[in-house]
């Protein structure tokens, strides 16, 4: 009773708000502030009455900022954008706005987006914390050149992670380039294919660790594989090295989101233009990497306005496209999807469709749960990973070890 | 004069000077770094010597740091108006501790020395429970106030009047109907300005170098001092080496200059005045 | 009535220097007072209370949604977590790992060195000091950026440094003939530790250079007369007149090391890198506090710190004391 007067008061109040003159801030990170600083002109015509700021921090500093406002509800934005690694802390931190309750309502937008995004937003209880933006369709990159060189053909990769490794021996024997930058990868997508619709990767429903089930054991098994095979180079990404190796023409492929064509093309390869190709991930894994949601904070006001910039930028076609042009943000609105843009040729791919094959992907993708203490998880099995990879560690003792480890780390 | 040139001292000078240049070496890179591009960063052997990208590279950093002369400012600011206080308020407690007899003086002033065993970190996460209460998260002021007034600085001002001052000459003043403030200001002060010099280069490299209370009070890129806005840089994504070493040559450049200035009397000043505890 | 209020007093005796000073209370009874206020002050509020606080939150947890006024009494649990956390063992190991291998040689070479500065140089001493020196004074974040692109694996100038030392003959048996991944777990430590050594090694020297000047000549001029080298007299000369300073000097390192945060920060970029190997106890606490929200356990970090930094103090305090080291 007291409920339903709640959020119809809040109600009233938020239409009344929305047609008063409003400014609204929107706490992003880069590439993503670019698309919402794209959208303003548009937003602005739309909604003469709102005035939007759009404030940026570095990825990290941008979540940590998040985290601290959150914790002291202070110094909140209207419009927080959240990275699809810190979804599942900030959607169970209960300090965001339930939108799937009035009035928001944003689970009739459900069947708009990518089936599998939008549940990454939800909180266990079932409350809409945050909306998806874009979307990181898994999807394996390959210098054709290198490939061609050594002989192997893209069915070849895709076919089996047996063939994958059996594949890379042949490019590191004939032209000494690493198939991969590093094992780490193989586990990364391993351990996320073929899940169910709600399942989660690192727990269940209930919280129990997952991590020594047999999807982590064959990721662990086809790392340490490609280790013992020399084909990765143990590079990092995003170091040094890897920008560089890929310069250098020392890495065959890579796996990641679709995104990765963009940086590809601007920075990390940008003279291999033509050289690059895309294609599905190995042994029929579809996988989301990365992505990016807008959250409205609980102890903001100006929620309506903040709702209708939200609405702008999830579920607006043009705008969806927009970004997509400006910072390869794949778009989570399946309308977007659809739209012929996704058919255009890739110049840098060697004039290669290759959205159609991420829009495959990302139609594929299961809907996967996440948990608030994933990054804990992440960071146990990464760590236990790499004993196993570099001192030989068991891989079922590493796996046991690391389940009891998130067992004591995780409090809930 | 002989004996020095026996093979031992001159391999210790060979020691001492190889050292140097270890120690120097960073910089030489940094500075050089700055001048040239990524691509020619990393490449094997590295570029020894300077380069001509130093224009693109400020231009890079530009392009990713907007507001970076805004830091650079941010960063002067904070650290002169921190060194202003500290100059201000450390030699009037200094001159209280080093010239008055008065009651607990004893016991106050191992408070403040003890104050300095207090580290650092204790107060960081509180320090923005507080700030967030006084709503001055974000704000120059929650870097300068609590800053404003060192445990060191007391500590060294007292050392250096209760030496270069005599008592006598303050009972002159006083005879003479100057007030308590008059004698510091008028006479006090003017006769302290070497260790003023001192103090006020370790307050203003303390203040432009500090980086965990940046840290964790300053959430908008416009209002980072230098060092967090040249941190932003490194982390996901592209990282340019070539315009984060040109950053940090502008931001490491104030220090030196001011350090080849006052080097003498620094190194001299620590080494004569600290160990006259 | 304004006797009891210094402030407004002050502002009079300063305004009105002819002021009849024959009162109770003259003024240079209650002016230090006044002048050392301000640091008691800003202590008060800026330290003091802050670390009340501190010790209040620690025993709390709340739901970060709804800000600090839903906190929840825990009793000792965030401490008992704490303690048995092991990612906070973890950064505590690390912590002590790097507080030896960068502290102890900063104090086995700054002594020699300083000697030798101290007797050797002449008027070159403050040029050679001031190049040991100037690493302290640098932006700790500028260098170890900087020292990030130095210690690249590939690319790396240390990196190509060693391995061509470890071509040369004699020198293979010490040096890497592979170039060494600093990233990786085993070797992200040294790599810390090289730099914090690197930044304070100077600050050291002239600390104990300070003390040299405070021996008195006539000691080594009456050992040279007895036939003592050089070496004797750094033996049974300096290194017994020093021991107030290494007191001193060790007591910062250790306090400094403890607590170090900015250069393994920056350098495994914020996260501690693989498996942690570069992440410190402060780092953890800055990590709890931020990254995970959680203000409680994270202040149950920082007094556990400090209870650590307050022992090794206390026991640095009697080792000295007990060899008689301290005067």
């Amino acid at each position: 009773m007291q409920f339903s007067l709640k959020s119809g008061l809040l109600a009233v109040a938020l239409a009344y708000s929305a047609h008063a003159a409003t400014t609204i801030t929107v706490a992003s990170f880069p590439d993503l502030d670019r698309s919402a600083k794209a959208a303003l002109d548009g937003f602005k015509k739309l909604h003469p009455d709102i005035e939007v700021k759009v404030v940026s921090l570095a990825y990290a500093d941008h979540h940590n900022a998040m985290t601290t406002a959150l914790a002291t509800g202070a110094n909140l934005p209207d419009v927080m954008a959240v990275d699809y690694d810190f979804i599942g802390k900030f959607s169970e931190s209960g300090g965001l706005e339930d939108l799937a309750k009035a009035p928001y309502n944003g689970l009739q937008y459900k069947s708009q987006i990518s089936r599998f995004s939008l549940p990454q937003g939800m909180s266990d209880t079932g409350a809409l914390a945050a909306i998806p933006t874009d979307i990181g369709p898994g999807a394996l990159f390959y210098r054709k050149d290198i490939l061609d060189k050594a002989g192997v053909s893209e069915a070849e990769l895709t076919k089996s992670w047996d063939s994958y490794l059996a594949a890379g021996k042949k490019v590191k024997a004939a032209t000494g380039a690493y198939m991969l930058a590093n094992a780490v990868d193989l586990k990364d997508i391993i351990i996320r294919a073929n899940l169910k619709d709600g399942e989660g990767v690192y727990f269940d429903a209930k919280g129990n660790a997952l991590v020594d089930n047999a999807r982590f054991v064959k990721a662990f098994e086809v790392a340490k594989a490609a280790r013992v095979a020399g084909i990765d180079g143990k590079i990092g990404a995003w170091s040094n090295e890897w920008s560089e190796g890929f310069k250098r023409n020392q890495i065959a492929t890579q796996m990641m989101g679709a995104w990765l064509a963009g940086h590809l093309k601007n920075w990390l390869a940008p003279t291999q233009k033509g050289l690059w190709r895309s294609a599905q991930l190995p042994n029929g894994a579809y996988a989301a990497w990365g992505g990016s949601f807008y959250a409205i904070p609980k102890k903001t006001e100006n929620k309506a306005a903040a709702w209708e910039l939200i609405k702008y930028l999830t579920l607006n076609k043009q705008q969806q496209i927009a970004a997509f042009r400006a910072v390869d943000a794949f778009p989570s609105l399946i309308e977007a999807q659809n739209d012929s843009f996704i058919d255009e040729p890739i110049e840098y791919l060697g004039g290669q469709k290759a959205r159609q094959l991420w829009r495959v992907a990302a139609g594929k993708i299961p809907a996967s749960t996440v948990d608030k203490f994933d990054s804990v998880a992440k960071e146990i099995v990464n760590s236990e990973l790499e004993k196993v990879l570099e001192q030989n560690k068991d891989i079922k003792a590493a796996l046991a070890d690391a389940k009891a480890l998130i067992k004591r780390r995780v409090r809930r | 004069m002989k004996a020095k040139l026996n093979p031992a001292y001159l391999s210790a000078y060979a020691i001492v000077l190889g050292g140097a240049v270890i120690m120097l070496m960073p910089f030489w890179f940094m500075f050089v770094f700055a001048t040239h591009s990524d691509t020619d960063i990393l490449s094997v052997p590295p570029p020894m010597w300077f380069g001509d990208a130093f224009l693109d590279n400020m231009r890079l950093l530009l392009g990713r740091l907007p507001y970076f002369w805004h830091n650079l400012g941010m960063s002067f600011y904070v650290a002169i108006a921190t060194t202003v206080l500290n100059l201000f308020f450390c030699s009037l407690a200094g001159y209280a501790f080093a010239m008055f007899e008065f009651k607990y003086k004893e016991y106050l002033f191992a408070g403040v020395l003890s104050t300095m065993l207090l580290p650092a970190f204790l107060g960081m996460i509180p320090s923005v429970l507080i700030m967030t209460g006084l709503g001055w998260m974000n704000e120059p002021r929650a870097l300068i106030v609590p800053a404003a007034c060192g445990a060191m600085g007391v500590f060294m001002m007292r050392q250096f009047i209760g030496s270069a001052i005599p008592k006598e000459l303050l009972e002159a003043a006083r005879i003479d109907g100057c007030g308590e403030f008059g004698i510091y200001w008028r006479i006090v002060v003017p006769l302290i300005t070497p260790a003023f010099g001192t103090l006020g280069l370790i307050t203003f490299i303390g203040a432009w170098n500090n980086f965990m209370g940046p840290l964790v009070i300053m959430n908008d890129m416009q209002m980072y001092t230098v060092p967090l806005a040249l941190r932003s840089l490194s982390g996901t994504g592209q990282v340019p080496w070539g315009a984060i070493s040109a950053g940090s040559a502008v931001a490491v450049l104030p220090l030196l200059v001011l350090f080849v200035i006052t080097s003498r009397r620094l190194i001299e000043g620590l080494t004569a005045g600290a160990v006259k505890a | 009535m304004s006797l009891s209020d210094p402030s407004t007093l002050a502002l009079e005796s300063t305004m009105d220097k002819a002021a009849p000073r024959r009162r109770k209370l003259r003024p240079w009874d209650w002016a230090p007072y006044v002048f050392i206020s301000p640091f008691f002050i800003l202590f008060a509020v800026f330290g003091v209370f802050p670390m009340l606080f501190s010790i209040y939150l620690s025993f709390h947890t709340w739901d970060p949604a709804a800000g600090l006024s839903a906190m929840r009494w825990v009793g000792i649990e965030n401490y008992t977590f704490t303690l048995t956390d092991d990612w906070f063992q973890k950064s505590v190991f690390n912590t002590a790992w790097i507080a030896v291998v960068a502290g102890a040689p900063q104090h086995l070479i700054a002594i020699p060195l300083a000697f030798f500065l101290h007797t050797a140089f002449g008027r070159w001493r403050n040029a050679v000091v001031g190049f040991y020196f100037l690493p302290f004074i640098t932006s700790s974040v500028a260098i170890a950026l900087v020292f990030t692109t130095l210690f690249s694996r590939d690319y790396g100038v240390i990196n190509q440094v060693l391995t061509q030392l470890g071509q040369l003959p004699v020198l293979e048996w010490i040096f890497p003939q592979q170039k060494i991944d600093w990233g990786q777990p085993e070797y992200t430590k040294w790599m810390i530790s090289f730099v914090v050594f690197w930044r304070y090694v100077g600050w050291n020297t002239v600390l104990y250079l300070a003390a040299m000047q405070t021996i008195p000549k006539d000691l080594y001029e009456a050992a040279t007369m007895d036939g003592a080298g050089k070496l004797q007299q750094f033996w049974h000369i300096t290194v017994p007149m020093l021991k107030p300073m290494m007191f001193f000097a060790i007591t910062l390192t250790i306090i400094g090391n403890l607590q170090l945060f900015e250069e393994p920060f920056i350098i495994t970029g914020g996260t501690g890198g693989i498996d942690q190997a570069g992440k410190t106890a402060a780092m953890h606490m800055y990590n709890t506090a931020f990254m995970d929200g959680d203000f409680g356990t994270a202040s149950a970090v920082a007094w556990l710190l400090f209870i650590a930094i307050a022992l090794l103090t206390w026991v640095n305090n009697k080792i000295f004391a007990k060899s008689g080291m301290k005067d």
